[in-house]
């Protein structure tokens, strides 16, 4: 996590989020958004979830890579300004997870862009995000 | 109810059309799906046809394998459209006599066009997977026209990743002035190629995959696939298990219409309609947590019962919680439904009638929304229907205002069943001694069940082994999604994102094999021009 924090060096503030689901089922989406809702609420961390890239500090992917959403995800990653981190979000974005063997799946996020971190689960918790989140900001 | 598939009608191919003709008008005019099978020497389509007193038939026809051509029913039933799309590229079979088809429908541009099409049983799942991940790059084909439509006209895309989208998906839309003139789908962004995959698992791990297929109605889909094994093994579950699954169904019912509630006031611009609903559909959430031990994928149905009991204490507080939930649900959107900013935003916005939700074969709340009693718990009651008295919705007007109301009352409609199972819950228990490992005896069953979205279709071929010989899934968003573009035209650009979610689309459901290409000139997909004068305003 230090490593990752070094990451954004000076520029380190309250971290702007963009969500990109590379083909999820959808549950890692529902508890992304729900992170942000009154019961976890994200935000009181400083964190924001932003409707374009290239404001972003933060990419959070959910799902496998389809070979659809492959390039979508290579051209989002270079939108957003360095320093930046990327997290994959759920068992699927760590590694294919049930899908992998599935024929228009490549693997997890980490075979399209470098990622930083990544948080298992099926679905992970509102609270993984929120606790990644809150370190990552305010430092371990 | 589900059930095993006994008898099926034969026809010869060239007759197709006749047939369903003569069905259609005796009444069984819903066309649930069509399933095609690789019989290795033939493929064989199944079209399933309902009637809407609960009554299923199959009309099954054989194609060669080295002539795949038959005649397309979108002449008769217009929502056949996509189906028989999904089919082409997925089994290679060519349907004439439509405008539309050519291109990649279902797989990524890039699949080679010669390549055998993935679902045939030769082809394996690995080499497709090769051929894929060799390719460079895999544009998809904007939708383009070959005449603009008049020169003031802009062509405006929005998506496939676009902030006013949870997931991704491709609209064109043909912009005159504010006015939306034709709007254009292409999705498949999801496709992941689960039916496939299901093929090469056993039973029991295909319920985990199945589930996965969408992770907002899950426990819908492996309650569907369990429904249709279980008829072809003849197993009957433990009373005290289909009380259980049906209140956890209820449940994720309640947990998805509040976050479809939810996101229609963020598309309307109202977000504390949002904060709130997500805020207190927590308690629903921990519920599922506390039953089954995952917020999401409650891998909680299994063959022959399901997977942990509940525990008398769980099912008092169960009770408790979602009573008080349907207090604070009913207060709250009273609220928040009658204030002008909804009314406004979401009236007379998004409008079509019960004939048109019927052409295009439209299932669930939707159809509801339009007049038609149309429940799958009440034409084919399954699981602990049949035990609970409670009513089904519906609504005249058919418009965005309609299908909140009619989700509202079906939340308090669920709480309502679930106090009665509750109240009535039989003893004894519901977990099998063992999981289920074995085969599965040769036949072909279907599974039929009122998900979140409206009526999911599973159909099951089993082969006397460990894996389904074939698993095809019709979800409810694929036979909604149809309609939504035609329902566009007219509107204003602002109403755009409310009417996309009106009918609370599941793209991870309905990618799971199927993308949706409707570009115009060389191919007009939709049978637009039945709707225009009813869509001019």
């Amino acid at each position: 996590m230090t490593s990752i924090n070094s990451k954004l060096g000076f520029r380190k503030k309250s971290l702007w989020v963009y969500h990109f689901n590379s083909g999820g089922c959808n549950g890692c989406d529902i508890e992304f958004v729900a992170s942000l809702t009154p019961r976890f609420d994200l935000e009181r961390y400083g964190v924001q979830l932003v409707p374009s890239p290239r404001h972003a500090d933060v990419l959070v992917v959910t799902g496998p890579v389809t070979k659809n959403s492959e390039g979508a995800l290579k051209t989002i990653y270079d939108q957003i300004p360095e320093p930046k981190i990327v997290v994959a979000f759920g068992t699927c974005a760590c590694s294919g997870g049930v899908f992998n063997n599935c024929y228009n799946i490549l693997g997890g996020a980490d075979k399209v862009v470098p990622v930083d971190i990544k948080v298992p689960g099926c679905p992970p918790k509102p609270e993984a995000l929120v606790e990644l989140l809150k370190k990552l900001t305010l430092g371990d | 109810m589900s059930g095993k598939i006994q008898s099926k009608m034969f026809v010869e191919p060239g007759t197709i059309l006749d047939i369903l003709k003569k069905e259609v008008d005796n009444g069984f005019s819903h066309l649930v799906t069509v399933t095609a099978v690789d019989l290795k020497e033939s493929i064989e389509l199944i079209y399933h046809l309902s009637d809407l007193k609960g009554n299923i038939k199959h009309v099954s026809t054989r194609i060669p394998r080295d002539k795949p051509e038959i005649a397309t029913v979108t002449t008769l039933t217009p929502g056949a459209d996509f189906y028989e799309r999904e089919i082409t590229d997925l089994f290679g079979i060519s349907f004439y006599g439509k405008q539309t088809t050519t291109g990649r429908f279902i797989l990524p541009e890039c699949y080679p066009p010669g390549s055998p099409p993935p679902l045939l049983k030769n082809v394996d799942s690995n080499q497709v997977k090769d051929t894929l991940g060799k390719q460079e790059t895999c544009e998809f084909k904007a939708t383009t026209l070959h005449a603009p439509l008049s020169p003031e006209s802009v062509v405006v895309p929005v998506g496939p990743y676009h902030p006013a989208f949870k997931e991704p998906e491709y609209f064109s839309l043909v912009i005159d002035g504010e006015r939306i003139v034709k709007a254009f789908l292409r999705i498949g962004f999801v496709h992941r190629g689960i039916e496939k995959a299901a093929e090469t698992r056993s039973y029991l791990r295909d319920i985990f995959l199945l589930e996965r297929v969408c992770g907002i109605c899950s426990a819908s889909h492996s309650w569907c696939f369990v429904e249709a094994v279980e008829k072809l093994l003849g197993v009957e579950p433990p009373s005290r298990a289909t009380y259980l699954r049906t209140i956890v169904a209820e449940l994720e019912r309640i947990h998805s219409h509040s976050l479809w509630l939810g996101l229609v006031g963020y598309w309307i611009g109202f977000e504390s309609m949002f904060m709130w609903v997500w805020g207190i559909r927590e308690e629903i959430m921990n519920l599922m947590e506390e039953i089954s031990g995952n917020r999401v994928h409650k891998s909680f149905v299994t063959i022959g019962g399901v997977r942990r009991d509940v525990s008398d204490s769980l099912l008092r507080k169960i009770q408790e919680i979602t009573k008080e939930f349907g207090k604070q649900f009913e207060n709250l959107l009273d609220t928040l439904v009658s204030s002008e900013e909804v009314i406004e935003r979401t009236k007379g916005i998004g409008k079509y009638d019960i004939e048109v939700a019927r052409k295009f074969c439209t299932v669930g709340p939707v159809r509801r929304a339009a007049g038609e009693l149309f429940d799958v718990r009440k034409l084919e009651p399954y699981g602990a229907y049949t035990e609970v008295d409670f009513e089904v919705p519906t609504e005249e007007e058919g418009d965005v205002y309609s299908l909140i109301k009619i989700r509202v009352k079906e939340v308090l409609e669920s709480i309502n069943i679930i106090h009665q199972l509750i109240e009535k819950m039989p003893s004894g228990n519901p977990v099998p001694s063992r999981y289920f490992m074995g085969t599965v005896p040769e036949g072909e069953a279907y599974g039929r069940i009122e998900a979140p979205r409206g009526e999911l279709f599973y159909y099951v071929k089993a082969n006397n082994t460990h894996n389904p010989y074939r698993v095809k899934i019709r979800t409810p968003t694929l036979a909604n999604i149809q309609l939504v573009a035609n329902i566009l035209e007219g509107y204003s650009i602002s109403d755009f994102p409310v009417i996309v979610t009106s009918i609370d689309p599941c793209f991870s459901c309905m990618d799971r094999v199927t993308v949706i290409n409707s570009s115009t000139g060389e191919k007009t997909v939709l049978p637009v021009k039945l709707l225009k004068e009813k869509r001019r305003r």
